[in-house]
């Protein structure tokens, strides 16, 4: 009797001390940083920041207008990114339409190419004299381009929509792949034309997927740094995360903090609002049961010319910007992109006569250790990410009952909520100076790795609850049948079924990192050259070419990653079966 | 009045559906039986208008409704049928009334109409109590009702089933072949019912038409196709038990002089008789099974790939690993050549 009181009461000492040291540990990456940006805030003498940012005499520039150009970006790119990630979705997966799989696919590209990509493909087309510097390729062409073609509110919104529309795409295209056909010729039976179908059966069915879509690009349009940083900034045109920035970048932390707590209240409340609209009674989870056939919508005549539309949409926002990115860091000037192609800014030595006598990207050193720095961040990130993701979902696995876990499960996917760039100043607050006998990370590689793993750790929990949910229960106990030892369950099972999903896992990670602006843009230091924020800072500063080469090295990287991953965890698209 | 003319239906090359000709009259339960794959899912569509033949007509009553040769059919909504899914098909954004009530509204009935039709059937499948449930707050059996009373409210003069107790448990499946029946006779209508199971074919149908490739093996009644099996097929595929079905060769010598060489002999259940010891008549199987059945016992042996069921009064104990002798009566109850076809 004793000896079970006892072991259980170790046993349970056991799992509480676990649960606690996850806890300690999300509770520093995650929750200690947002804590103390709101502290610092609230300190004494930064305690007016509040006052001068929301009624004081520049609050109409530090804020409001900030606030209304953010709102209007949020509203559009998720109205843009719903009708054109739906059409598609309602391409692929309900119609006829030639080449599905293709459009599919090319569809969930644009989220793999960075926005600023985009956005410097954007420049290199569209620039007009305006800000000086060069002019792009259509004025080249001696077409005359419009101020507000060329910068601001409209090629924002246009940038923007053509990178988060792909995550619309999936969204709606999976909820869309549950629409059994049997709903759809059920109705056809009760004898209802085509629009009533569509208009009372797929669309409210589609209905949740269609609002979570739209919530999760207007919190992606209200955070993101790069598209209103290239394109907005040279006109003034301030969004919040670039007024953000810029707090920051003068040394106004507590304005700047102010700034990004009421970023970060701005995204989480729409998501969580597009989140109560979906959940509760209504939630539609789908009646599956045996039977149920994929019918094709017969498109008819509109075949044709749906197919070209769409294959536009997706041309233009996948292998254009990337063919204009790498002919533009060919060509000395963007004006002619095509001709007196010259490799100087891949590999050139410094010449004076050209863009200040800048070397090619890899004959800079400065870029080069950028491109290690940022491998060697990717890599570690992925590890360390993909380490503690596995932990946190071990223990809410195991043990996820009660408060503790609770906490755990609340805090790990809080950063969900957070932009990045809000995040990137959360972690200036808590690590910019020494804790007790810590010194100050600013400036240091451990502090990028320590933001990048809290930042991307509800992807990584995500990961490791889809292996550990592979991995643990039947199967395993069916080799703890056997008499299999832990070790040899370990070897034989557990590590060759986990292995591949981790490893995809990672890498999506490290494509993350390698790809992100937002995040590391605001702990960027000389010492800690990052190749996005050096591509952001040539851009900014009409070096053109330089960015646009180190951002097709980024690609190539992101590419290949992302293919190796693909192959490692043959992706599950449902809505591509036929 | 259901009539299929030398209805078929092809897919490029694969013929789901080949020269099916049947008539059933009005009120008449005709349940489509036989393995997955037959071609029993396609006709049904085929008779709900959500395919057209490739060849062949079916009539309604006096109208065409389908014409394989001129290859139109009439839209699913104007040729007076419903149709239960498989997956019951119940949209997931409506409640149990609203599913009810969408169709009557496609249809342009008037509100206080619709509320009584409404009403009325789901009173008829004793679901009225769950009128403002969503289909996803409801079980099964219930979803199931749903669908029936979505299926039954426009009154359509044909009801077809596409397995639709496939997804319910052994005992709820007993129930509902008997509520089916029920909304069958009160509403008067023609069904058209598909399973692969022999046994709803056999206790709810007034006519059956067993498929087996996309063929009509046999059209009877179901005591007919016990009674009167017309293929090797149909042999062992109704009762319950089925038929046995063994080859001449594996005859004993005695019992094979008078039958040609190549064909199988039927022998059924109630026919045979077990014991422990070898007879002139007997064939030994290694004893696999045995359980009671309404006071008699009904025993299975193997041996290598053949089956044999026998059901008799009383028998031996058997262990597994036993030997039992099945004695076989003087003459099977028919002969089929090696193709299928019935020889006597």
């Amino acid at each position: 009797m004793t000896t079970t009181t006892l072991a259980r009461g170790l046993r349970l000492d056991g799992v509480t001390v676990l649960k606690l040291s996850v806890l300690a540990l999300v509770g520093v990456l995650i929750a200690a940083p947002l804590l103390r940006i709101v502290l610092d805030t609230l300190a004494p003498d930064a305690i007016i920041a509040w006052s001068e940012v929301t009624t004081g005499r520049l609050s109409r520039n530090l804020l409001w207008l900030p606030l209304i150009n953010t709102l209007i970006l949020g509203v559009v790119v998720a109205c843009g990114c719903v009708l054109i990630g739906g059409f598609l979705a309602w391409l692929v997966v309900m119609t006829d339409v030639p080449w599905r799989r293709t459009i599919g696919l090319m569809a969930t590209l644009p989220f793999m190419i960075p926005s600023f990509a985009t956005a410097l493909a954007w420049g290199s087309l569209f620039r007009n004299s305006r800000v000086g510097g060069q002019s792009g390729f259509l004025e080249g062409l001696g077409l005359a381009i419009p101020d507000w073609l060329s910068w601001g509110m409209v090629p924002t919104l246009i940038v923007l929509i053509a990178h988060y529309y792909s995550l619309a795409f999936t969204v709606i295209a999976a909820a869309l792949a549950t629409v059994n056909s049997d709903l759809v010729e059920a109705a056809e039976i009760a004898g209802a034309k085509r629009s009533r179908i569509l208009f009372g059966i797929v669309l409210p069915v589609a209905l949740p997927a269609v609002v979570a879509g739209a919530s999760l690009t207007f919190a992606g349009a209200v955070s993101n740094f790069a598209a209103p940083a290239l394109l907005g900034l040279p006109v003034r045109m301030q969004t919040m995360a670039t007024r953000l920035f810029g707090l920051i970048e003068v040394g106004q932390t507590a304005r700047g903090y102010v700034i990004a707590i009421l970023l970060i209240v701005i995204s989480a409340l729409f998501l969580w609002a597009g989140n109560a609209v979906v959940s509760g009674r209504r939630s539609y989870a789908t009646i599956t049961g045996k039977g149920g056939r994929a019918k094709r919508f017969q498109l008819g005549a509109a075949r044709g010319p749906l197919f070209v539309v769409a294959a536009l949409i997706c041309l233009l926002t996948t292998v254009v910007p990337v063919v204009i990115l790498i002919a533009s860091s060919l060509a000395p000037s963007s004006s002619a992109l095509l001709s007196n192609w010259t490799l100087h800014y891949w590999i050139g030595a410094s010449d004076p006569s050209i863009a200040q006598g800048q070397p090619g990207i890899f004959s800079n050193p400065f870029i080069l250790s950028g491109t290690s720095m940022t491998l060697a961040l990717g890599a570690t990130v992925a590890i360390t990410t993909t380490v503690a993701g596995l932990l946190v979902a071990f223990v809410l696995a195991r043990y996820g009952r009660g408060p503790l876990a609770g906490a755990i499960n609340q805090l790990s996917f809080l950063p969900l909520l957070v932009p990045g760039i809000a995040f990137g100043a959360a972690y200036i607050a808590l690590f910019g100076a020494p804790i007790g006998p810590f010194p100050a990370l600013y400036g240091t590689f451990p502090l990028l790795v320590l933001a990048g793993t809290a930042y991307l750790m509800p992807f990584a929990v995500q990961t490791g609850r889809a292996v550990i949910q592979q991995v643990s229960g039947d199967l395993d106990e069916s080799a703890r049948m056997t008499g299999a030892s832990f070790p040899r369950r370990l070897a034989a099972i557990t590590v060759p079924l986990a292995s591949r999903g981790l490893a995809a896992g990672a890498l999506i990670v490290f494509v993350k990192i390698m790809r992100d602006l937002s995040l590391v843009v605001l702990l960027f230091t000389p010492t800690t050259p990052l190749l996005s924020v050096l591509a952001y800072r040539y851009a900014s500063e009409g070096f053109g070419q330089f960015a646009n080469a180190i951002t097709v090295v980024i690609l190539v990287i992101s590419i290949v990653a992302t293919l190796l991953a693909n192959r490692l965890q043959t992706k599950s698209q449902p809505w591509l079966k036929s | 009045m259901i009539r299929l003319e030398n209805l078929g239906k092809s897919f490029g090359k694969f013929d789901a559906v080949r020269e099916v000709s049947l008539e059933v009259p009005k009120g008449a339960f005709l349940v489509l039986v036989g393995p997955s794959g037959c071609g029993k899912s396609t006709m049904l569509r085929m008779l709900a208008g959500l395919e057209t033949p490739t060849s062949g007509r079916i009539v309604f009553g006096k109208d065409t409704v389908s014409d394989g040769e001129k290859g139109w059919t009439i839209d699913p909504a104007r040729r007076n049928v419903g149709l239960v899914f498989q997956s019951y098909a119940l949209w997931p954004h409506m409640t149990v009334a609203g599913n009810v009530d969408w169709p009557l509204k496609v249809a342009g009935l008037g509100k206080p109409e619709r509320r009584q039709r409404t009403d009325e059937v789901l009173r008829l499948l004793a679901i009225d109590g769950l009128a403002g449930r969503y289909p996803n707050e409801i079980s099964g059996g219930q979803q199931q009702r749903v669908a029936i009373a979505r299926m039954i409210a426009p009154r359509p003069g044909i009801l077809l089933f596409d397995e639709p107790l496939s997804n319910l448990d052994a005992k709820l499946r007993v129930e509902m072949r008997t509520e089916l029946l029920r909304v069958h006779r009160a509403t008067g209508a023609t069904s058209v019912y598909v399973t692969h199971d022999q046994v709803e074919a056999m206790t709810m149908a007034s006519h059956v038409a067993v498929l087996n490739g996309g063929r009509v093996e046999q059209f009877d009644p179901p005591a007919g196709l016990v009674a009167d099996p017309h293929t090797a097929f149909v042999a062992t595929f109704v009762g319950t038990p089925p038929a046995n079905l063994v080859p001449v060769s594996a005859l004993p010598p005695m019992l094979a002089q008078d039958l040609p060489a190549d064909a199988s002999a039927m022998y059924r259940p109630e026919d045979l008789s077990v014991s422990t010891g070898a007879g002139a008549t007997s064939l030994a199987f290694d004893f696999a099974e045995a359980s009671p059945v309404a006071g008699r016992v009904m025993i299975t042996g193997t041996r290598e790939d053949r089956r044999l069921t026998a059901v008799v009064d009383g028998a031996p104990a058997f262990a597994v690993g036993d030997t039992a002798h099945f004695v076989l009566p003087p003459k099977p109850a028919a002969i089929f050549a090696a193709n299928g076809e019935r020889l006597s």
